[in-house]
Order: structure tokens, then C-alpha cells, then sequence
């Protein structure tokens, strides 16, 4: 978790110290948005709860974008522009984030974790791929459209696999 | 080793009491064994009991009795008969343990026969009785009649007698039972595991006391003994199936549901399923239609639910749908319009990945069309429309041009090659300098189509008429179409427990909410449906008639098909999903010969595969591209 210095901590050692200048954070969302960008998603989604202002930056779909790009490997390296709106149009790099990568991270953090036998084939698969990824984000945004007719379906139930064991001891 | 306490129904204090010093003295002889002094042993005389050494495990051995016979679940229920010792019984000298243990005993003796035990303690129980002793003591005991044995401590030379054996251990079974020859044997866990061999006049019985009174005649097995004779159980009935000895075979099927109720989990599911194939196979020779015998329009709705649970439980589906998606895509690589026939359309979860897949391609996504072709629905509702509409709107979000045909069809053998080209294909000589590929999938559907003689020639034939660049076929590796029903069975039994198995050990967890809960359920539903089909059925109704990948790559190759060797992409984004699952490290993604299994450790399970017609020049091309590219 990154330190940051909070605005009001700023503006206080303002009159006291030298005079360096100093930026206060809030004042560049941009920049802001910059900082966020390098976190991983759970430190990102706390940050959110900071205050209004982290909390509407941290909802940017740029910075999402840059954290999914950050955590997982981009295979050969696409047509970025397209792969924005792809996703744009599938719900969003923070909907992918916390459906597809964020639960598959956590999974092989746990396998790693649990493990340190594990066969050399699959550890070199140890890490998820922006094309798997949005290949399951696909079929999960698929499950969720609405038929023909509204008729009932069965909630989306394709990445319940992903999803970590509830303790219910 | 810790001795467990079993808290009788009566006189809990009492018991509590005993329990300790059984405690004490279970631990304190084991030493005192070591260093034997004469007369009396020293560190029971500390606590204040007169034992000697020569009488310990003597001592034991009736203790060990006494706890049985008071913690067995009968005496517990029994609140006379620990009263009747707690209160009643005059005890004399309780610090001479040897004789106060064989006064209780002649007590416990008097009362009348035991009533019928519920089912023994759990296995775990069995491990309370390890002694820390050089090779344990097995033998009878009688409750009816006062027979106690010689104190003389069990030798080695007693313990070769009983065939120990070498296996690791799993814990022995406490049975108790009465019934007109009240008898008690015990066996105790040992470093060997000991098989206890029933003497002709002594009776004993399995876990399932309500078989119990049925049965005089079993043996006493510990679980995995009883795996064992499971599943020689289970062969034996499939061999007398196979020489139409149905007298013989029926009363095996009766002996098999009663092994099964000692196993647990995976083992048991699958002796369920397979006992009752066996025995609808044994009973009803031609079993009316039902149980997924014959796929009839109302069991298609069914089949899909269960399809999309097992989808969603376990990766060989979502194995089959990337690694195929992933073939085609390759094979499309360079086309501007391209067309996919899907054999098995069913809820189509396999396209959204590839729709995803071609709009993020380089060069920019194409001209997509789909044909889904699928059974008849029972209530008229036209799912396949459905799906399409779905898959439909989906396209539009991501911005692929998507056109889409459903055709409804019993069987694929009714398909013919003008209906999957469609009109659009010489239709309009805007499109002529566009050529549109095809490609045909199918997931898990040929195999059907064994059985009924030529289908499948047919319909490979029609395949190549349709003359597509890629053709991707994914089946299950396994024979389950040999002519001798045996062998039809063994290869069954394997393949379904390594399924069972995986199911098992890679079980998304408590997780599986309220929805994905039953997930697994179902999924054991689905494959006991195929268990059911290729055990009970025959001939045309017969569905379920896998073959091996050498066998369908033969398949191939006499239809005209080359086959085209599963990039490494494939490969890994396979793996890179197994690694997603829990339990992932059981399963196992290979390479074999240019065609991608999954199996469940050593075990390949599904395999997929991908053709090409031979010597067309269209497809040849292609592939060409593919591999420069």
C-alpha cells in the first residue's frame, strides 16, 4: 500500500516548513489517477474508500485498465485500441477485474501458496492471460444477457469456479 | 496412541471415570511391557493397581473386550445393563485388575443376547484399540459363552497364521452383531493389517447391520479391503451378466449394494450407479425407454441442464470449448468471412469466447455466421432461435457481424450438405471474391452416431461435401464400444471412477453457493445417466459408444481427413486454466501426437482433435498460412 500524504497533512506543514513546494494530490486527479493506476486490485479498491475524490478516479476505467494490464501477461501485443473497446462493450476493465482476474489471481496465489511441489509443466501456466481472461468475461457477460421473451434463466454460474471457498466453520 | 472415549447413553460419570485409567493403563502397559520386572508392575502399582506382568496383555486383551462390549452401540443404548454394573455389581478388590476385568465380564456375560447394532463406530474408532504392542492380538471373543482366552500373549508366530498383510494401513472395523450366534471378533489395527478369516461356526458381518440379519455368511473386511472386493464383486456380476447367468448375477448385485454402503465418496457414488445398470440390465432386459436410454424429446430439455451443470463443475468441457475455439481460430486466421456448424449447439457457451477472440484478431474481426444444429425440443420452444438471439446480441455489443441458422435435427445422420451451406453461400456475386470458410465443431456428438450402422460414414461424408478448412472433433478417450460386454464394463468402470475421482478432488468447494451447489450433483447425475446407457442398454439405444482417440483418428483417416496438428496456444491457455481450478493439480493437460488430452492424473479423459479434408486445395491452403503465419 502506497503512503501517501494526505491533503489537510499538507496544507498544515505548508506555512511551517521551508519553503519547498509541494503538490497536494487531490489537486491533480490525473495524477492521482497515474498513482492508482500501479496498485494491485485489492490496494486499489480500498483506496476508493478514501474519500470522494479518490474514490470517483479510482472508479476510472483507465485506471482499472492499467492495473488488469499490470497483473496479468499480454500475449502478443494486440490491437490495444481494440481490446479497449471490447471490453468496454463486455462491462469494463473494473468488471473484469474483479470477476475474471482478480479471482483467478487470488486462486494461484493460494495454489502457490499451498504448494511448493507442483509439476514443472504446470507452474509455467502460473499466470493468467489477458486472452483467457476475457475469454471467460465473455462467456460470464453471455450468461447474463436476458433471453428471448424474459424468459427465467439460471443466474450466471460460469465463473463460479474461480471464486474462493467459503469458510462456513 | 490415544485412546478414545465413548461416551455411553448411561452412567456417563462412571464411564468417564474408567476411561481414565483405561487410559493410564493402555499407555503404562505398553511401556511396562519393555521392562518387565517380576510380580507386579511397577507403574500400575504407582497408580494403585495390582497387575502383573506376565498377566498383561492378558489384561488387556479383557479390557479391550470390556470396552467393546460396553461402548458397542447396543450396550450403550442398554442403560439396564450399565446400570445393573455400575450399581448392582459387587465389585471385589479393584486394584487386582485381572480379576475385577474378569468379573465384569462374566456380568456382561449373564444378560441376554445384544439387540441388533446400528451400524459400527466410524473408522476413526478403530485406532482407540493400537496398542503400542509387538503384533497385535486377534482373536474371538463370545459374549454368550465365557470364553476367554489363556492369558498368554499373542506371539508373532499367531499373527503369520492370520495371512497378515502388507498393504499401509486404513483402520480395521469394530463389528459387532448378534443374531442366533452372538459372537464378537475384533480386529485390531496393527502396523500389518490383519484379515480376520472366519471360522466356520463364528459369524460376522459387514457394516450394514440391515443386511445383517440377511447375511450369516461375509467376512470381515476393513475399507479398502472392502474397495477391493467391490470391485470384484462388480466384475464378477458384469461376467455372469456376460454368460447370461442371471440367477448368479443377481444375487451379486445384492452383495455389491451392500459393499458400496462401506465406502465413501467417490467409490460409492459410482458402485451406486453401476449396481443399478447391472441391475435393470439383469431385470428388465429391454428396459422401457427412460434413464437417458434412448434420447427422447423429453430427456433433450434434461440432458441440457445437466450438460450445463457438468460444464460448470468441471474443466473438461471448458477444455473441450478452448482448445477447440483456439484451433479454429487459427484456421480462420487471413479469412474475411468465415462460417462455424456446430453439431451440438445446445446453450452455446463455446462462441462468446470466440466471437471475443475474432474481434480482438488482428487485421480486425469478420463476417461470422453460425449454424447450431440440435435435437427436438419437447414443448415446441425453439431454443436453438434462442441461443442465437443471445449470441446475437452479444456480437452486436462487441461489433462482429453475426448471422446465425439454427436446424433442428434428430440425429446428425439427417443432415445434408446443401443445409448447412445455406443459400448465403452461392447466393449473391458480391460476395463471390470473399471466400467463406467453414469450419464444423463437435463436441462430444459423434459418438453417438456408432450406433446405428453407416450414420457415421454418413455424416463425415456430408462433412467434406461441405469442404471445410477445419474440423474439430472432441470425444471421450476412452473404449466403450468393445463388442464383449465385459470389457465394454471394465473399461467403463475405470473411466467413470477417474471421472468420479476428478469430480471429487478438483470440487469447487462450499463456494458452489446456492446455485453452483448442486453443481457437482448434477454433474454426477449427468455422468450416471452415461453409466446407465452403456451398461443397460443395447442396440440402437445405445448412445454412449466411445472410442479411443487411435480409434477415431483410424475413423478419420478412412473418411478422407487428414488431421492438423493443436498449436502450442492451445496448449497453454489449456493449462493456464486448469491451473484456474481447484484441484488443479490433479488434472493433467498432454500433448499426444498433435491432438490435446485432459485427464485426471495419469488418466486421459477427453481428448480433442482437429481434421481437415485430405487433399483439398481450399483447406490445404489455409492451413498452409496457418503454419507460415
Amino acid at each position: 500500500m502506497m503512503m501517501l500524504l494526505l491533503p489537510h497533512r499538507e496544507e498544515e506543514e505548508e506555512g511551517g516548513a521551508a519553503g519547498r513546494r509541494r503538490f497536494p494530490i487531490n489537486d491533480n486527479a490525473d495524477l492521482l489517477a497515474e498513482v492508482l493506476g500501479r496498485l494491485d486490485g485489492r490496494s486499489l479498491a480500498v483506496a476508493g474508500c478514501v474519500c470522494r475524490l479518490w474514490s470517483a478516479v479510482g472508479r476510472r476505467e483507465a485506471v482499472w485498465e492499467a492495473v488488469c494490464h499490470r497483473h496479468v501477461a499480454v500475449g502478443r501485443a494486440g490491437a490495444a485500441g481494440g481490446t479497449r473497446s471490447v471490453v468496454a462493450a463486455l462491462g469494463g476493465y473494473r468488471r473484469l477485474y474483479r470477476l475474471c482476474i482478480g479471482p483467478a489471481l487470488d486462486r494461484l496465489a493460494g495454489v502457490r501458496r499451498q504448494g511448493p511441489a507442483v509439476s514443472s509443466s504446470s507452474s509455467a501456466a502460473r499466470h493468467v492471460s489477458l486472452s483467457l481472461a476475457l475469454s471467460l468475461f465473455s462467456i460470464d457477460c453471455y450468461e447474463r444477457l436476458g433471453g428471448v421473451g424474459g424468459r427465467q434463466q439460471q443466474p450466471p454460474a460460469s465463473l463460479l469456479f474461480l471464486c474462493k471457498p467459503v469458510d462456513v466453520s | 496412541m490415544k485412546r478414545e472415549h465413548q461416551e455411553a447413553a448411561g452412567g456417563g460419570d462412571r464411564r468417564g471415570g474408567e476411561g481414565n485409567w483405561y487410559v493410564a493403563a493402555e499407555q503404562e502397559k505398553g511401556k511396562a511391557l519393555m521392562g518387565t520386572d517380576d510380580g507386579v508392575d511397577e507403574l500400575l502399582a504407582a497408580l494403585g493397581y495390582k497387575v502383573r506382568s506376565s498377566d498383561m496383555a492378558d489384561v488387556a486383551q479383557k479390557l479391550e473386550q470390556l470396552e467393546m462390549a460396553m461402548g458397542s452401540s447396543a450396550a450403550a443404548n442398554d442403560d439396564a445393563l450399565l446400570a445393573h454394573l455400575a450399581f448392582d455389581t459387587v465389585h471385589y478388590n479393584p486394584s487386582d485388575l485381572s480379576n475385577w476385568v474378569d468379573n465384569i465380564l462374566s456380568e456382561l456375560n449373564a444378560p441376554p443376547p445384544l439387540p441388533q447394532p446400528p451400524p459400527p463406530p466410524p473408522p476413526d474408532d478403530p485406532l482407540s484399540l493400537q496398542f503400542d504392542l509387538p503384533p497385535a492380538v486377534t482373536e474371538q471373543y463370545t459374549i454368550g459363552t465365557v470364553d476367554l482366552p489363556d492369558g498368554s500373549p499373542c506371539k508373532p508366530a499367531d499373527v503369520d497364521e492370520l495371512q497378515p498383510e502388507a498393504s499401509t494401513a486404513s483402520s480395521g472395523w469394530l463389528i459387532s452383531q448378534s443374531g442366533h450366534q452372538p459372537e464378537v471378533a475384533m480386529s485390531l489395527r496393527d502396523r500389518k493389517r490383519l484379515k480376520v478369516c472366519s471360522s466356520p461356526p463364528s459369524s460376522t458381518i459387514t457394516a450394514d447391520a440391515a443386511t445383517a440379519a440377511a447375511a450369516q455368511q461375509v467376512v470381515i473386511v476393513d475399507s479398502q479391503e472392502a474397495g477391493i472386493r467391490l470391485v470384484h464383486a462388480l466384475m464378477a456380476c458384469a461376467e455372469a451378466v456376460q454368460k447370461e447367468n442371471l440367477k448368479a448375477a443377481g444375487a451379486i448385485v445384492k452383495q455389491i449394494s451392500v459393499l458400496a454402503a462401506s465406502q465413501g465418496g467417490a467409490m460409492r457414488k459410482v458402485a451406486g450407479y453401476f449396481a443399478e445398470a447391472l441391475a435393470r440390465r439383469i431385470y428388465r432386459p429391454q428396459p422401457p425407454r427412460g434413464m437417458g436410454c434412448s434420447s427422447t424429446v423429453e430427456s433433450a430439455a434434461l440432458d441440457d441442464m445437466l450438460h450445463h451443470h457438468f460444464y460448470e463443475s468441471c474443466p473438461y468441457l471448458k477444455f473441450a470449448h478452448f482448445t477447440a475455439n483456439q484451433a479454429i481460430l487459427e484456421a480462420f486466421a487471413g479469412f474475411r468471412r468465415v462460417h462455424v456448424v456446430d453439431f451440438g449447439m445446445r446453450q452455446g457457451l463455446q462462441w462468446p469466447a470466440l466471437l471475443q477472440a475474432l474481434a480482438l484478431r488482428q487485421g480486425g474481426p469478420p463476417s461470422f455466421r453460425l449454424t447450431g444444429i440440435g435435437p427436438p425440443q419437447p414443448d415446441n420452444s425453439d431454443a436453438l432461435q434462442e441461443v442465437g438471439w443471445k449470441l446475437a446480441q452479444l456480437a452486436k455489443t462487441i461489433r462482429v457481424d453475426f448471422r446465425y441458422r439454427g436446424f433442428v435435427a434428430a440425429s446428425l445422420a439427417d443432415l445434408d450438405p446443401y443445409m448447412l451451406l445455406g443459400p448465403e453461400a452461392d447466393g449473391g456475386g458480391v460476395e463471390d471474391d470473399e471466400p467463406e470458410v467453414v469450419a464444423v465443431n463437435s463436441i462430444l456428438e459423434l459418438h453417438r452416431l456408432l450406433a446405428r450402422p453407416g450414420a457415421l460414414e454418413k455424416v463425415l461424408g456430408t462433412i467434406r461435401a461441405v469442404r471445410p478448412v477445419i474440423v474439430t472433433v472432441v470425444e471421450q478417450e476412452a473404449n466403450h464400444n468393445g463388442r464383449a460386454f465385459l470389457d465394454r464394463f471394465t473399461e467403463a468402470l475405470h473411466y467413470y471412477s477417474t471421472m468420479f475421482d476428478s469430480l471429487e478432488g478438483g470440487a469447487s468447494p462450499p463456494a458452489a453457493v446456492e446455485v453452483g451447489g448442486h453443481d457437482q450433483a448434477m454433474a454426477e447425475i449427468y455422468l450416471g445417466r452415461q453409466i446407465y446407457n452403456v451398461v443397460a442398454c443395447e442396440g440402437a439405444e445405445r448412445t454412449e459408444r466411445h472410442e479411443t482417440l487411435p480409434q477415431w483418428r483410424a475413423r478419420m483417416s478412412r473418411a478422407g481427413f487428414d488431421s492438423v496438428p493443436i498449436g502450442s496456444n492451445a496448449f497453454k491457455q489449456a493449462s493456464m486454466l486448469l491451473a484456474l481450478f481447484s484441484g488443479g493439480e490433479g488434472y493433467r493437460v498432454e500433448e499426444n501426437d498433435g491432438c490435446l488430452t485432459l485427464g485426471w492424473h495419469t488418466r486421459p479423459l477427453i481428448a480433442t482433435s482437429a481434421w481437415r479434408a485430405a487433399g483439398d486445395p481450399l483447406s490445404t491452403s489455409a492451413s498452409c498460412r496457418t503454419a507460415s503465419s
